[in-house]
C-alpha cells in the first residue's frame, strides 16, 4: 500500500507541478462535452432508429463512448507510453534496480492516470445528467461498476503486452496511433456498430472494447442488470483472463531479452 | 579458453574476511545485425567484506557491462556471479535489495520533484519504512551539505549537488554492496575532491560496507581504493593492490630520484654510468648553495648509490634524497598497452 502511494504521489506532484497543462487538459474535456452536445444537436435530439436499444439519445450514446474510451485509453498506452517516457528520462534504470517487479511498478504507476480517468468518468456522466440523455433513475451502478472492473482489467492486460513490445521496439509511437484510430473506428465509440458491414463488426467483436461499450451503454441508459448483461460480462471475463496472461508473460519476455542484450534503457 | 589476468595479488589480511561478491569465468557479447562484440571474457574476481576496489579500464573496456551485470540489468552469456553467498541469477531481486548503485546520470531523477521527495520515493521503492527512511535521508542530506536545497526542485541543483543526490540514493536503503559508476565524472576538481572525502569519510564510517568504484580517474582509485581491478577489452588484466602494480613495474622497469645538497657542483664530476646502474643524471637551478640532482638509475641497481657516494667524496652534504614513483597514468597506459599521451 506504501508503494502504491509512493507511485501514486510522485505522479500526482510531476502532474500538478505542470500547472497550466493540467487546467488546460481539464478544460480540453470540458469542450470536448461541448462539441459532443453540438454534434449530438445536429443530428437531432429525438430518437434515432439505430439507437433505439440504448434508449435512443445520440448525446448519451456518445457521452458513454467517450467517457469509457477515456479509460481504455489509459490502460492500452499509458504503460508504453511510460516505459517510453522512462527510458528517454532515463529514471527506468534506477527504478529497474530495485527489488520492485517491472510490471508493479507499471501497475503502480498507472494509478494517478486512473484516477484522473475516473475522475473524467465521472464529469462526463454529470454532463449527460446536466444536459439531458442520461437519468440516474435508468442507471445500473452494480453493472457499471462490474463492466468497469472488467474492461479495466482487459486493457490493463492489453497494455503491459504493448509495454513490452515498446520495451524492444523502442519507438512504438506509431504502433499506439493506429491502435487508438483503430479501436476508435472499430468499437463504436462514435457510432453504433450495427452501421457498420457484416465483416467489419464480426472483426469488431474481436475488441473487448465492442463489448464493453455495449454493455455500458444498456447498463447506463436503459438499466440492464449483471443478470441481464451475463453473457457481455462472461465474454469480457475471457478477454481479461487471456489478455492479462498473455500481457504479464509478454512483459517478462521483453524485460528478459532486455536484460538480455542489455538493451532495456536504450531508446 | 579462460584468460587470465596479467597482474595478481593474492592478498593477505583481506583473504581472512568472507567473501562479498565472486564473479566466475564471466562472458558476456552483444550481437547486432549478425556482427558480435565481445563485451567480457572469462572475468573472475573476488571483492570481500569491507573492501573498496577500483575498476579501471579505457573507454569500451566493460566497466559498464559489468556493474550493470552486478546491479542485475544484464544478464551475462556464460559464467556465474554471487553475492554474499547466493547466486545472482537464482534471485535477482534479494540481490537488489542488498545493492546500491551511484550512478552518474543526472537524467534518472524526476527533475519537477524535489531532492527530498526522490529520495522518499526511491527509498521506499526499497522497503525502507517511513520513519528509518525520514533520518536517513536526513543524515544524507545533512553530511552531503544539501539539507537547504532538499525541498527545491531537482532541475534547480548544479551538477555538483545532483552528483551527491546520486551518492545520496544509492546509500538510502543502507546497502551492503555499493556499485558506484564514475561518481566524480563532469565535476569540477574541487566538487570532485569533495565528494572523494565523502566517500572516504563514510567509507570510515560504514565499517563493513563493500564498494566497488568503477572510474576513470586513476588519482581517485589510487585516493580511495585499496585494491584495483584493470579490465582491457573485456578481460581482466590485473587484480592488485596499487602498491603492488607499482612495485611490480619499479622492480621491472627504472626509478627516478631527486637528491637536494649542498657544497656540490655537478659540472664534470658525474656522467651517466650504465655500468654502476646510472642511467640519466641532471642538475636542476641552484638556489644559493644548495642543487638539486635529479637521477634516473636501473631499478635494483646501486645508481643511486653511486651517486651519493660522489657527492659525500667530494665533500658535498646530502640534505634530502626522495624517490619519485611512477605516475600510476604511465603504469595504466603500459598495462592496456596504449603509449602515454
Amino acid at each position: 500500500m506504501r508503494l502504491a502511494w509512493a507511485f501514486f504521489r510522485r505522479d500526482a506532484a510531476i502532474a500538478l507541478s505542470y500547472r497550466a497543462a493540467f487546467v488546460a487538459q481539464l478544460l480540453g474535456n470540458l469542450l470536448l462535452v461541448g462539441i459532443l452536445y453540438f454534434v449530438s444537436r445536429t443530428v437531432g435530439l429525438s430518437k434515432l432508429p439505430s439507437l433505439e436499444r440504448y434508449g435512443g439519445n445520440f448525446m448519451a450514446f456518445l457521452l458513454i463512448g467517450v467517457a469509457l474510451t477515456d479509460t481504455v485509453l489509459i490502460s492500452l498506452f499509458g504503460f508504453a507510453q511510460q516505459v517510453r517516457e522512462s527510458q528517454t528520462t532515463g529514471t527506468l534504470e534506477a527504478t529497474l534496480v530495485s527489488p520492485v517487479s517491472l510490471p508493479l511498478i507499471l501497475l503502480y504507476s498507472s494509478l494517478w492516470g486512473y484516477m484522473m480517468s475516473a475522475v473524467r468518468f465521472l464529469m462526463y456522466l454529470g454532463a449527460g445528467l446536466v444536459l439531458g440523455g442520461l437519468h440516474t433513475g435508468s442507471m445500473n451502478a452494480p453493472a457499471t461498476a462490474v463492466l468497469f472492473l472488467l474492461t479495466v482489467m482487459c486493457f490493463f492486460g492489453a497494455g503491459i503486452l504493448l509495454a513490452g513490445v515498446v520495451l524492444v521496439v523502442k519507438r512504438g509511437e506509431a504502433i499506439i496511433t493506429l491502435g487508438g484510430v483503430l479501436v476508435m473506428l472499430l468499437s463504436g465509440v462514435l457510432f453504433p456498430v450495427s452501421l457498420m458491414p457484416d465483416w467489419l463488426r464480426r472483426i469488431a467483436e474481436l475488441i473487448p472494447l465492442t463489448t464493453a461499450l455495449e454493455g455500458m451503454r444498456l447498463a447506463l441508459l436503459t438499466g440492464a442488470g449483471i443478470v441481464q448483461l451475463a453473457p457481455l460480462l462472461l465474454r469480457l471475463a475471457v478477454f481479461a483472463a487471456v489478455l492479462l496472461a498473455a500481457g504479464v508473460g509478454g512483459l517478462y519476455y521483453a524485460v528478459r531479452l532486455g536484460r538480455r542484450n542489455g538493451s532495456l534503457s536504450q531508446y | 579458453m579462460k584468460p587470465a589476468a596479467i597482474l595478481v595479488e593474492r592478498n593477505g589480511g583481506s583473504c581472512q574476511r568472507p567473501a562479498v561478491l565472486e564473479v566466475s569465468d564471466l562472458g558476456k557479447q552483444y550481437t547486432r545485425r549478425g556482427s558480435v562484440r565481445p563485451a567480457l571474457e572469462g572475468v573472475s574476481l573476488t571483492i570481500r567484506e569491507g573492501e573498496m576496489v577500483g575498476l579501471l579500464g579505457p573507454n569500451g573496456a566493460g566497466k559498464t557491462t559489468l556493474l550493470k551485470i552486478l546491479a542485475t540489468l544484464i544478464e551475462p552469456d556464460s559464467g556465474s556471479v554471487s553475492l554474499f553467498g547466493r547466486d545472482l541469477a537464482r534471485d535477482p531481486a534479494w540481490a537488489r535489495r542488498r545493492i546500491g548503485l551511484v550512478t552518474c546520470d543526472e537524467r534518472s531523477f524526476y527533475w519537477r520533484l524535489s531532492g527530498r521527495h526522490n529520495l522518499e520515493f526511491f527509498a521506499t521503492l526499497y522497503g525502507v519504512g517511513r520513519r528509518l527512511a525520514r533520518e536517513r535521508i536526513d543524515m544524507l542530506l545533512e553530511t552531503l551539505g544539501l539539507t537547504e536545497a532538499a525541498g527545491r526542485p531537482y532541475h534547480t541543483y548544479s551538477t555538483g549537488m545532483r552528483q551527491k543526490l546520486a551518492i545520496a540514493r544509492g546509500l538510502v536503503a543502507d546497502p551492503r554492496f555499493v556499485l558506484y559508476d564514475e561518481p566524480t565524472r563532469s565535476l569540477d576538481p574541487l566538487s570532485a575532491q569533495n565528494i572523494r572525502n565523502w566517500i572516504a569519510e563514510n567509507r570510515a564510517a560504514a565499517g563493513n560496507t563493500t564498494h566497488l568504484l568503477a572510474t576513470n580517474q586513476l588519482n581517485e582509485a589510487e585516493r580511495l581504493c585499496e585494491r584495483v581491478l584493470i579490465l582491457n577489452r573485456g578481460q581482466l588484466i590485473a587484480d592488485a593492490s596499487i602498491g603492488a602494480i607499482r612495485a611490480r613495474f619499479a622492480a621491472a622497469e627504472t626509478a627516478t630520484h631527486r637528491i637536494r645538497c649542498r657544497r656540490f657542483s655537478l659540472a664534470g664530476r658525474l656522467h651517466p654510468a650504465p655500468a654502476e646502474g646510472l642511467l640519466e643524471i641532471a642538475a636542476e637551478p641552484a638556489e644559493g648553495e644548495s642543487c638539486t640532482l635529479r637521477i634516473r638509475t636501473q631499478a635494483g641497481g646501486a645508481g643511486l648509490s653511486y651517486v651519493l657516494r660522489a657527492i659525500l667524496d667530494s665533500g658535498g652534504v646530502v640534505e634530502a634524497c626522495e624517490t619519485e614513483s611512477i605516475p600510476l597514468e604511465e603504469i595504466f597506459c603500459s598495462l592496456v598497452g596504449e603509449p602515454r599521451a
